[in-house]
């Protein structure tokens, strides 16, 4: 391609896309390239686009917070772009985090009350009224079916949950990322679909462009890895990179569950969203009257690191490819069926089989890279849908920073929130830093 | 009333299926209970409940992680199981001779159910050859059953959306079809009563059956590749569903 552009950004998922329509509203000429078939095709397709609050830190919930915003204004913030897939749409049923021990939810609503999140303090009488089919028994610690011991009778109840009025999903991830796209379009973004990259070109110490499958060379001055599950084969063929990070990232196979509502409860529309630490779960509504049923990642759960090349091709054999297990189905709908005793569960695992792109603290990498001119947003550990259009401003702005010159290693750049009243420290997010086991170690980051 | 409800352990049609030297195939896959036979579990429970005194049974042959989808037919409401193992190869004639050999064994039928085909090898012939075996009528596609005294009577649907009524004495052989019912999936508190049902399990070769080899012998499995030529409807979505309705009425002519 003899085009030149200012960024190549590697990948037009929900992150990806965002990153290319800010920049292009800041003056960038940008090409994202993706070996899907179109925006939002790779695990983006596959997250359960949940947009909910709570976070183990500070900075996390401020900056789910701060992504409500985008999506309660949808149209708005796509500049009222048309796309002709239709708009993807927020639903928003509200979101009950149940206290239990699966969850620190007393650092939740310290972060609550720091960032300033609406909520409130439900009993179990309330969250009766709001889940009739639930029972409130406290069934922790989380164990697998195969274990006697996940039959034991409960003998206690939970104490109660965190309830925020805003929170609930969006009903078509991949759709969200295509309208990202059109917006970005909309302001000069270029767009390369069924494009592989095999090289990250660097000439005189700073990133040059990438090599494409094909043989093709296309050439910027600055390339950012939104690679998702594949961001760890990206971030390796830039020269020095991959050693230059303190955190790493690898792919997570993970399973979500299809299972029907119970007979009479119209889980549709009157359901919430519901993370429930207590049986290592969280469920939000899906068409057809489903429940999905997404892990909160127990401890006693089986984790699969695989090639996402691999995966995606359906190799590995079972729990390690693309295919739903028998076990991790039974696992989670009989953990959800100990919740809600009337759900019933069929024969046959139906759900969606992806991948999280997971960071060694499941804490997201957003930062500049020892190679001048590459930028990685990687690491989304399954927990970054509902920020992406924040993520997509805040990568915008510090990589301009750091080509205007900011030393973001020693002075981290400092994001202010459009909406909420806050500013938040990027270095958070350095690929430099120490573990943070402040961290959840969990898809609630 | 005794009620017999025949259950196969059958690959789930979700998965990546694979041949291992041409003949079988890989294993290594989830297998659960044929969809056909949730039919039938979930007709032999509704009758069971129908008529007091009445036993629902689910027999089954198949190795031993066939014990898997016999507990999946308790956990739908059957009262106890039967596994027979060592079976391996069985045709629908050796299998339909072990499941009436397992039946005879256990007590004497008035109803026995099975799904009317198996979503693996589809043969539809193990309930007529059960029937055939056993003397007793046998109706397939079952879409609706009444009881009447010690008769039923059974709407059968054949191609084309044809319907018959047949009206049977029992003992007979009904194979459900999709039609019956909804399937009674369990809850889990149902899941962890199934636990404690009892699965009896017999070996084949201790069963008194006439004759077992099977008479269908496997010369080679291969996959059904189907081309594919598919076209991308362009458009906005009401000129594309336009195109797709055009597309069923005049090329697919199916509406």
């Amino acid at each position: 391609m003899s085009e030149k552009f200012d960024a190549i950004i590697i990948g037009a998922g929900v992150i990806g896309s965002p990153i290319a329509y800010e920049l292009s509203k800041m003056g960038y000429k940008t090409l994202n390239v993706d070996k899907g078939p179109d925006a939002g095709e790779g695990s983006t397709a596959g997250s359960c686009a949940i947009v909910r609050a709570h976070y183990s830190t500070a900075d996390g919930v401020a900056m789910a917070y701060e992504g409500f915003k985008y999506w309660l204004d949808w149209e708005n913030y796509l500049d009222h772009v048309k796309d002709e897939k239709g708009l993807a749409k927020y639903m928003n049923t509200g979101s009950i985090l149940i206290k239990s021990q699966g969850h620190d939810w007393r650092k939740v609503k310290k972060n609550y009350d720091e960032v300033g999140v609406e909520y409130e303090e439900w009993s179990n009488d309330r969250i009766k009224q709001a889940v009739p089919v639930a029972d409130l028994h406290e069934f922790w610690p989380v164990r697998r079916p195969e274990d006697p011991r996940f039959y034991d009778e409960p003998t206690k109840e939970i104490e109660g949950a965190l309830f925020c009025p805003e929170g609930g999903y969006v009903n078509d991830p991949a759709l969200s990322a295509h309208n990202i796209m059109r917006a970005a379009e909309a302001k000069g973004a270029k767009f390369m679909f069924n494009a592989e990259v095999v090289d990250i070109r660097s000439e005189k110490g700073r990133v040059k462009g990438v090599t494409l499958k094909d043989g093709a060379q296309i050439d910027a001055d600055i390339v950012v890895n939104v690679g998702g599950p594949h961001s760890y084969i990206i971030t390796k063929m830039a020269d020095g990179v991959w050693e230059g990070c303190n955190i790493k990232t690898k792919a997570l196979r993970h399973e979500v569950m299809y299972c029907p509502s119970p007979e009479g409860y119209d889980y549709y529309n009157e359901g919430y969203h519901m993370s429930d630490g207590d049986i290592g779960c969280y469920v939000r509504p899906e068409v057809g009257n489903l429940f999905l049923i997404g892990s909160e990642d127990p401890e006693c759960d089986p984790q699969h690191w695989v090639d996402p090349n691999e995966f995606y091709a359906g190799k590995g054999g079972p729990g390690y490819d693309n295919q739903l297990t028998e076990a991790q189905w039974k696992a989670q709908c009989y953990r959800l069926g100990k919740r809600i005793p009337s759900l019933k569960v069929p024969n046959q695992p139906r759900g969606v089989c992806d991948l999280y792109d997971c960071s060694d603290d499941w804490i997201p990498i957003y930062d500049k890279t020892d190679l001048p001119g590459f930028y990685l947003a990687v690491g989304t550990s399954g927990n970054q849908f509902k920020n992406a259009p924040v993520v997509g401003r805040m990568m915008a702005e510090l990589i301009d920073a750091c080509e205007k010159g900011l030393d973001h290693d020693n002075e981290p750049f400092q994001y202010k929130f459009k909406y909420i009243d806050r500013t938040t420290d990027v270095g958070f997010f350095s690929r430099k830093r120490q573990i943070n086991y402040n961290s959840s170690f969990s898809v609630n980051g | 009333m005794q009620i017999y409800v025949c259950v196969k352990h059958v690959p789930d049609s979700a998965a990546a299926l694979t041949f291992v030297d041409n003949s079988r195939i890989d294993e290594n896959v989830t297998f659960l209970l044929n969809p056909y036979d949730e039919h039938a579990v979930t007709e032999a429970v509704r009758i069971r409940d129908l008529v007091p005194g009445s036993e629902a049974v689910a027999v089954c042959l198949g190795n031993e992680d066939a014990e898997k989808t016999v507990r999946s037919a308790l956990a739908m409401g059957a009262d106890r199981g039967i596994l027979v193992t060592g079976g391996e190869g069985c045709d629908s004639i050796a299998t339909a001779r072990a499941l009436k050999a397992a039946i005879e064994s256990d007590g004497s039928p008035s109803l026995i159910f099975t799904g009317r085909q198996s979503i693996d090898a589809e043969g539809w012939q193990t309930m007529f050859r059960l029937g055939a075996l056993f003397g007793f009528p046998a109706v397939t596609n079952a879409v609706k059953l009444e009881l009447e005294n010690d008769k039923v009577v059974v709407e059968s649907e054949l191609a084309g959306g044809v319907s018959n009524i047949y009206e049977m004495h029992m003992p007979c052989v009904i194979g459900a079809g999709r039609r019956l019912n909804t399937p009674g999936y369990p809850t889990f508190p149902d899941i962890v009563r199934s636990k404690k049902k009892i699965v009896e399990k017999i070996r084949l070769s201790g069963l008194e059956t006439a004759k077992t080899s099977s008479c269908v012998t496997t010369v080679e499995l291969a996959p059904m590749m189907q081309a594919r030529n598919p076209s991308e409807i362009k458009g906005n979505p009401a000129e594309a569903a336009r195109k797709i309705a055009d597309i069923l009425k005049n090329e697919a002519k199916v509406i």
